[in-house]
């Protein structure tokens, strides 16, 4: 690897890292949901600055091109991503059913409700 | 003895009315209730100005989140038996006394109106019973029971099945998944022969389109709800 590429990588996941962090200074992305990228992008980064430690690991695991473990890695983190996401939306669909339900179960026990008070109202008139 | 009818309705400005005034004229004693599954059409406005009972999801949350609305609602105000009748007259309102009596003198937890127990009134077309009878088998499989219109969307429920289904109902093309769960719960489920409609007004939700996924979707829902707990 050159040191260029090198250089060009670390500096761009140490702008992605920066923006990351001050989405969630801003309170755009909640830190829960950025650890895991938070994570990943300092794992990169320091197998981008010691070229060594990916050699050990590609030779430990026997992959021949240590851009073949990168691939695969990455590939793994994704759908690990992807399918966790997946999750969360199912869970928050199911959230977000009960929600509206419940709002709609209220919103008719206050109008009976009102219609009874107005019922005892007219009577007392 | 306290009887509620659960309607639900996604775009039913055009037979509603006709729906609830069958209801109160054939099964007086039945409270109803419409569940307005955030119509895009005018079912609310006709609702309101008959003056009809109706709750209003804010959301669309398709027939499961619609029907369990209706189930919660049976469930907080203390219903003893809740049965499904859809909003658009594929159902006839005249059986509901014929169900209730087999639900009580049974000592059932559910009871189905059935197209396929006499085989008259309106029979769905030819692909679609083949559909229903893979389904009929598939539930004997796992169940060992015999459901002969496990699709049916008329179905009276008592208590325990309120509460069950309160608390837990499928998302989207329900009725045999929710068949399955209860028949596994130990609950007892007859069915009654009734006829039903073509229907007059809305579309089915299963478009052909559709029908390859629900087949799916169905399949491995019921066989998930057979091994569940």
């Amino acid at each position: 690897m050159s040191l260029k590429i090198q250089v060009i990588v670390a500096v761009v996941i140490v702008l992605a890292l920066l923006w990351i962090a001050n989405m969630v200074r801003k309170e755009i992305l909640d830190i829960r949901f950025a650890l895991s990228w938070l994570t990943v992008g300092a794992v990169v980064l320091v197998l981008d600055l010691f070229p060594g430690m990916m050699d050990f690991l590609v030779h430990l695991l026997g992959i021949e091109l240590p851009v073949n473990m990168m691939f695969f890695f990455g590939f793994c983190f994704t759908l690990f991503l992807l399918f966790t996401l997946t999750v969360k939306v199912s869970r928050q669909e199911e959230h977000i059913k009960r929600l509206t339900q419940e709002l709609a179960l209220l919103e008719e026990e206050i109008k009976i409700q009102r219609k009874g008070e107005t019922v005892k109202e007219n009577d007392e008139q | 003895m306290r009887k509620l009818v659960i309607i639900p309705a996604y775009n039913e400005q055009g037979g509603i009315e006709r729906t609830v005034r069958d209801i109160c004229a054939q099964a007086p004693d039945f409270d109803y209730i419409i569940i307005n599954d955030c119509s895009t059409d005018d079912t609310l406005f006709v609702c309101r100005k008959n003056g009809f009972h109706v709750i209003n999801l804010p959301i669309n949350l398709g027939i499961g989140g619609s029907v369990q609305t209706g189930y919660a609602y049976a469930f907080r105000n203390g219903y003893d038996i809740a049965v499904q009748f859809d909003g658009d007259g594929q159902h006839n309102a005249r059986y509901l006394h014929e169900m209730a009596e087999k639900l009580a003198e049974e000592r059932l937890d559910m009871v189905i109106g059935s197209r396929y127990i006499k085989k008259e009134g309106f029979q769905s077309s030819g692909i679609r019973r083949v559909g229903i009878r893979y389904f009929t088998g598939m539930i004997k499989l796992v169940t060992g029971k015999k459901i002969t219109d496990p699709t049916s969307g008329m179905r009276m429920a008592g208590r325990d099945v309120i509460a069950m289904y309160a608390r837990n109902y499928p998302k989207d093309y329900p009725e045999p998944e929710s068949v399955v769960a209860i028949l596994k719960a130990g609950k007892k489920v007859g069915e009654v022969p009734v006829q039903m409609n073509a229907r007059e007004e809305g579309v089915s939700s299963i478009s052909p389109r559709k029908s390859v996924y629900y087949m799916i979707k169905v399949s491995l829902a019921i066989l998930i709800a057979a091994v569940r707990r």
